[in-house]
């Protein structure tokens, strides 16, 4: 925009946008702001609870398992991937953007479809990624017993590591027979597996001798808010990634008719990727909060 | 380009030819992908600090502080080149970031009150601390000492 | 109708317009699913007036009980059956009044009926616009308010009753259904209603910015702007901004309730035995909650201001005292109304270092309000004073807000705080600084712009009695709860008969129920009078019967859907250009004349 119109016009004195922008894009900005105040405080609620405890997870030893790589401890992988494929879908909708302005139907078509399969994308990773999290139980200690818990609304496996063996050697005296065939099969004594069929005809007090109690890395439970933190927000936000997956087709589906092009102009498709980018936003904050620190 | 059905909009945007945009956005995009990769690598050297003998809370919370300020660099990209805020009015701008400067103390004071609230249980509630102080930090601090550091 | 949409601006009214078809209008599409701002903002004010009266009701109960906890009233119990059982008014049902008439009040009155009503109906008319910037959404923005309403008067007739922790909804108390009756369904109910509003209160807020914003008439510079829009736009900033924090609240409480989640709740026993939740922090919720109800206040306070401000300059023939300085106060409370948030909440356990932070910044607070109650003051003195029903209530809001805001400086400091905290003197603040304060600015706007809402006046001496037995009322109820506050008497007790230094003032309380039954009843009368007045009220004749200058008593005695016939007219000077050159009042669409003196 040349700085000169700008200095020459009287942008308050009425008639007109002081801002030269549409409504519907000026509410479309007021609205994220408002959004990002629910981001905000959800985000701050954490921070303070996660202030508010002595010991909070590591999220490098939470968030470790990579789709089709077993057990193997891969710190950030996953998101990382999840990262790149909103940073790339926001490129896509920028060039959708941008092909709007030029009145470009095809050009639209193209970066709106490409934008509409990296929010799926994304929302199948974060489907894996709560699965696996939900799923995949992890041996804690609690009341003088072993568990095996996953990471849930009202649950977290992901304590602090029980160094102490004597009381885990006490405490698998207690604990129940799947537990323990689970244990003696997946952390045998001496690394030699035994089938689990084998393992469930055994009694409670072999099943106790076999379990290498050093490997287990059995944990105490953590802050329960971790889990509700994480899934609240983490759903909150993919519940915005499915809406503009909704928005985009829906933006899809009227440029393919036309409706911009007999408009005249293609700003809606200008909103939709204000909000595109907004969700795109917010990941980079909840990346942060959730992954990084 | 036109746009009849907004009267409020007086003057012609004025957009960059196709070569510039590209550009633009390639460079945006590969600065984002280079910060985020910045970022991972401090978060895996937070995990390899983590894991040592004694860890450092120090250099982990300079860590820390590292990736928040690359995390702002990232949302100053996304939100001036990616939602063209930075080619809009100053007045504009000024509507979007002066409000966002409420966070200053939303985020300070919930903070500070998320600490001092760990530090009165600790004080004042024998159970919690038991039963939630890591037992490594047990063992370093027997006395009560108020923590610093806040995080773990 | 619809040629006078396509003129000028029309286009910028929505998208809906431009396709020029000429849609003849219905019934429902005049009077229930309008776009229509003006129609709108009756529909807030009409629903808000039946909230009013719900809301009101509650408190007459209530008060009933407070007045007389040992008689019985057989007539409670034919209306309310168990809940007021042998004619007493029952704990949990004591409980679910006290909460709803705050919630009712707060929200469902003085937030969508009082700003949802004169945003609606102001803005387009005092900016120069045809509509609304989305007459498209500003019509959902109603009916998302419908939709809370309804949620929360079907929660009145839940088994188990309507929400009952108070309208604060801290938890324990609301995060646990075993907690008490009203923390059952009631709670939920009360929880979606309110995200419900909070959607409606987001959908208004950003329609009214982006309204100020860009539709302004040609000449309309900011500065121009009539006081009225500058309060409702700082309000419309301040819900936009605190209540989507109530909503994240809102949100978590609900998993809390319903999901297992523990973010408020830590070492909760419940008959012997202690619940799993382990972590969280009720504080935390008392954080959130606050950072929108703090600036709720203001929400509530500002578009009285506003109204007050502009009413008080054309009944005493005066420009505005300092409109700058208005402008600037209105401003900085809007600043600091989001800083503030934790003085509700020096008694929780807060950090005290934090804590002298808030009161330092709570104390800040004195200095617009001051400025804005000396340029009230000094806008009526030596006027050529007019008392109009609207008058005498924005003069009453002045007093009020006076009276209500010095004791405010006392439980800004949380040294005092410590001892007042919870007591009557607390319900004695805020009723008359931001209840009966904002319902007197209601007031006024409701009687000084009925004649453009309705073509009709209200009945001045009906007008009269309303106003002299409200006032006097208001301080007859609250006054003497300043005393009650001070003495230590604790505010949501049911019965403080059994606690010596609790039941010190039994006749005070008796006296404060039946003032509050006859102020209950004067309001029905002005209900009365405003049903009246819509179909049988003196005809208005005079396109601006208070000889003001602002927009509005610009267009047809009956505007249209687009407000002028013919093109919007163009603005030249500001607002409040009474009494100058000798002339009574310069409507803001007259040119500067040759040689005129500047303001």
């Amino acid at each position: 925009m040349a700085t000169t119109t700008v200095h020459q016009t009287k942008w308050w004195s009425g008639g007109k946008s002081p801002f030269n922008m549409e409504y519907g894009k000026l509410m479309m900005w007021y609205f994220l702001m408002s959004d990002a105040f629910t981001f905000g405080a959800f985000l701050i609620s954490y921070g303070s609870i996660r202030f508010s405890q002595n010991f909070w997870p590591d999220p490098n030893v939470v968030f470790n398992a990579f789709p089709g790589a077993g057990h193997a401890n891969l710190p950030l992988a996953f998101v990382s991937v999840m990262t790149f494929i909103l940073i790339i879908s926001s490129v896509t909708m920028v060039l959708a953007v941008h092909a709007g302005h030029k009145g470009d139907k095809e050009g639209v078509i193209k970066w709106m479809f490409w934008t509409i399969i990296g929010g799926l994308a994304f929302l199948g990773c974060q489907a894996w990624e709560w699965h696996h999290l939900i799923t995949g139980e992890h041996a804690v200690l609690v009341d003088g017993k072993i568990d095996l818990i996953g990471q849930t609304m009202g649950g977290n496996p992901w304590g602090d590591l029980v160094e102490d063996n004597t009381a885990l050697t006490a405490a698998l005296n207690n604990t129940s027979h799947e537990t323990l065939v689970h244990l003696a099969h997946e952390y045998p004594t001496g690394g030699t597996v035994v089938a689990m069929e084998a393992l469930e005809k055994m009694s409670d007090g072999q099943l106790a001798g076999m379990v290498d109690i050093t490997h287990a890395h059995i944990r105490e439970t953590g802050p329960i808010a971790f889990g509700g933190y994480f899934y609240g927000i983490t759903g909150f936000h993919g519940f915005h990634v499915f809406s503009g997956v909704v928005i985009n087709i829906i933006m899809l589906i009227m440029t393919q008719k036309d409706v911009f092009k007999n408009r005249g102009h293609y700003l809606m498709i200008e909103k939709a990727g204000l909000y595109w980018h907004f969700v795109d936003l917010v990941w980079v904050f909840v990346f942060l909060c959730f992954y990084l620190i | 380009m036109q746009h009849p059905a907004f009267e409020e909009v007086t003057v012609h945007h004025h957009h960059e030819d196709d070569a510039t945009f590209k550009k633009k956005v390639r460079k945006t995009t590969i600065l984002l992908s280079i910060i985020t990769i910045i970022e991972l690598a401090i978060g895996l050297t937070i995990y390899t600090i983590h894991k040592g003998e004694s860890p450092n809370a120090l250099l982990v919370l300079m860590f820390k502080g590292a990736v928040c300020i690359l995390t702002l660099a990232k949302a100053y990209y996304i939100v001036s080149v990616f939602m063209h805020l930075g080619d809009e009015i100053r007045n504009m701008i000024m509507t979007i970031v002066v409000p966002l400067m409420l966070f200053v103390w939303f985020i300070i004071a919930f903070i500070a009150d998320g600490n001092s609230y760990k530090n009165l249980r600790n004080t004042y509630d024998k159970h919690f601390e038991e039963t939630t102080m890591p037992a490594k930090h047990h063992k370093a601090e027997a006395a009560p000492v108020e923590n610093k550091g806040g995080k773990e | 109708m619809s040629e006078v949409l396509n003129v000028q601006q029309g286009m910028a009214a929505g998208a809906v317009h431009h396709d020029g078809h000429h849609h003849h209008e219905t019934f429902v599409s005049k009077y229930i699913f309008s776009q229509d701002h003006k129609t709108i903002a009756k529909q807030f004010l009409i629903t808000g007036i039946i909230w009013a009266i719900i809301g009101g009701l509650f408190s007459v109960l209530f008060r009933l009980q407070l007045g007389y906890p040992e008689q019985s009233f057989p007539i409670l119990e034919t209306f309310f059956g168990n809940w007021a059982k042998g004619g007493q008014i029952q704990p949990e049902f004591y409980y679910a009044l006290v909460t709803m008439h705050g919630t009712v009040l707060v929200f469902f009155v003085l937030t969508a009926g009082l700003s949802g009503t004169f945003a609606n109906f102001l803005i387009p008319l005092q900016v120069g616009a045809r509509d609304m910037a989305s007459p498209f959404l500003n019509m959902l923005s109603y009916w998302f308010f419908f939709l809370a309403s309804v949620i929360m008067l079907s929660s009145l007739f839940i088994s188990t009753g309507p929400a009952s922790g108070g309208w604060t909804i801290y938890p324990p108390l609301s995060a646990l259904g075993e907690a008490s009756s009203g923390s059952k369904l009631g709670m939920d109910f009360w929880l979606v209603s309110m995200a419900m509003f909070i959607v409606s209160s987001l959908l208004g807020g950003i329609n009214y910015i982006s309204t100020i914003l860009n539709l302004r008439t040609k000449g309309m510079s900011m500065t121009r702007l009539p006081l009225t829009i500058w309060a409702l736009f700082f309000t419309a900033v301040l819900g936009v901004l605190s209540f989507p924090v109530l909503l994240s609240g809102a949100i978590l409480l609900l998993f809390d309730r319903n999901l297992g989640t523990s973010f408020f709740l830590s070492d909760i026993v419940v008959n012997g035995q202690i619940l799993p939740n382990e972590g969280g922090s009720a504080i935390l919720f008392q954080h959130l909650f606050w950072f929108l109800g703090h600036p709720e206040v203001y929400i509530i306070l500002l578009p009285a201001m506003g109204m007050v401000s502009e009413i008080l300059s054309v009944n005493s023939r005066k420009p505005i005292f300092g409109y700058m300085a208005m402008l600037g106060s209105l401003f900085a409370i809007t600043i600091l109304a989001f800083l503030v948030w934790a003085h509700h909440m020096f008694v929780t356990g807060l950090n005290p270092f934090l804590g002298s932070i808030f009161v330092l910044l709570t104390l800040l607070i004195a200095v617009p309000s001051a400025i804005k109650v000396f340029n009230w003051l000094t806008t009526l003195w030596r006027g050529n004073i007019r008392f109009t029903p609207a008058t005498l209530f924005a003069i009453g809001f002045v007093s009020l807000f006076i009276s209500g805001g010095l004791t405010g400086i006392f439980l800004g400091n949380s040294t005092i705080d410590i001892h007042l905290h919870d007591t009557m003197f607390v319900v004695a603040h805020f009723h008359i600084v931001m209840g009966v304060a904002s319902m007197f600015g209601m007031f006024a706007g409701i009687y000084h712009w009925f004649p453009k809402m309705f073509g009709r006046y209200l009945n001045n001496t009906l007008g009269y009695l309303h106003f002299w037995v409200t006032i006097i009322g208001a301080y007859l109820i609250f006054w003497p709860m300043h005393y009650q506050g001070l003495a230590g008497i604790p505010r949501r007790y049911l019965d403080k008969r059994g606690w010596v230094s609790f039941n010190q003032f039994p006749e005070l309380d008796k006296m404060i129920t039946i003032v509050s039954i006859v102020v209950f009843a004067v309001q029905l009368m002005f209900v009365f009078n405003f049903i009246y007045s819509i179909f049988k009220g003196r005809k208005v004749t005079n396109k601006n019967p208070w000889g003001a200058n602002t927009l509005e008593w610009t267009t047809p005695l009956r505007p249209g859907h687009g407000n002028w016939e013919g093109e919007i007219p163009e603005v030249h000077r500001w607002a409040y250009d009474y009494g100058k050159d000798g002339r009574e009042f310069i409507p803001q669409v007259e040119e500067i004349g040759e040689g005129e003196s500047k303001h």
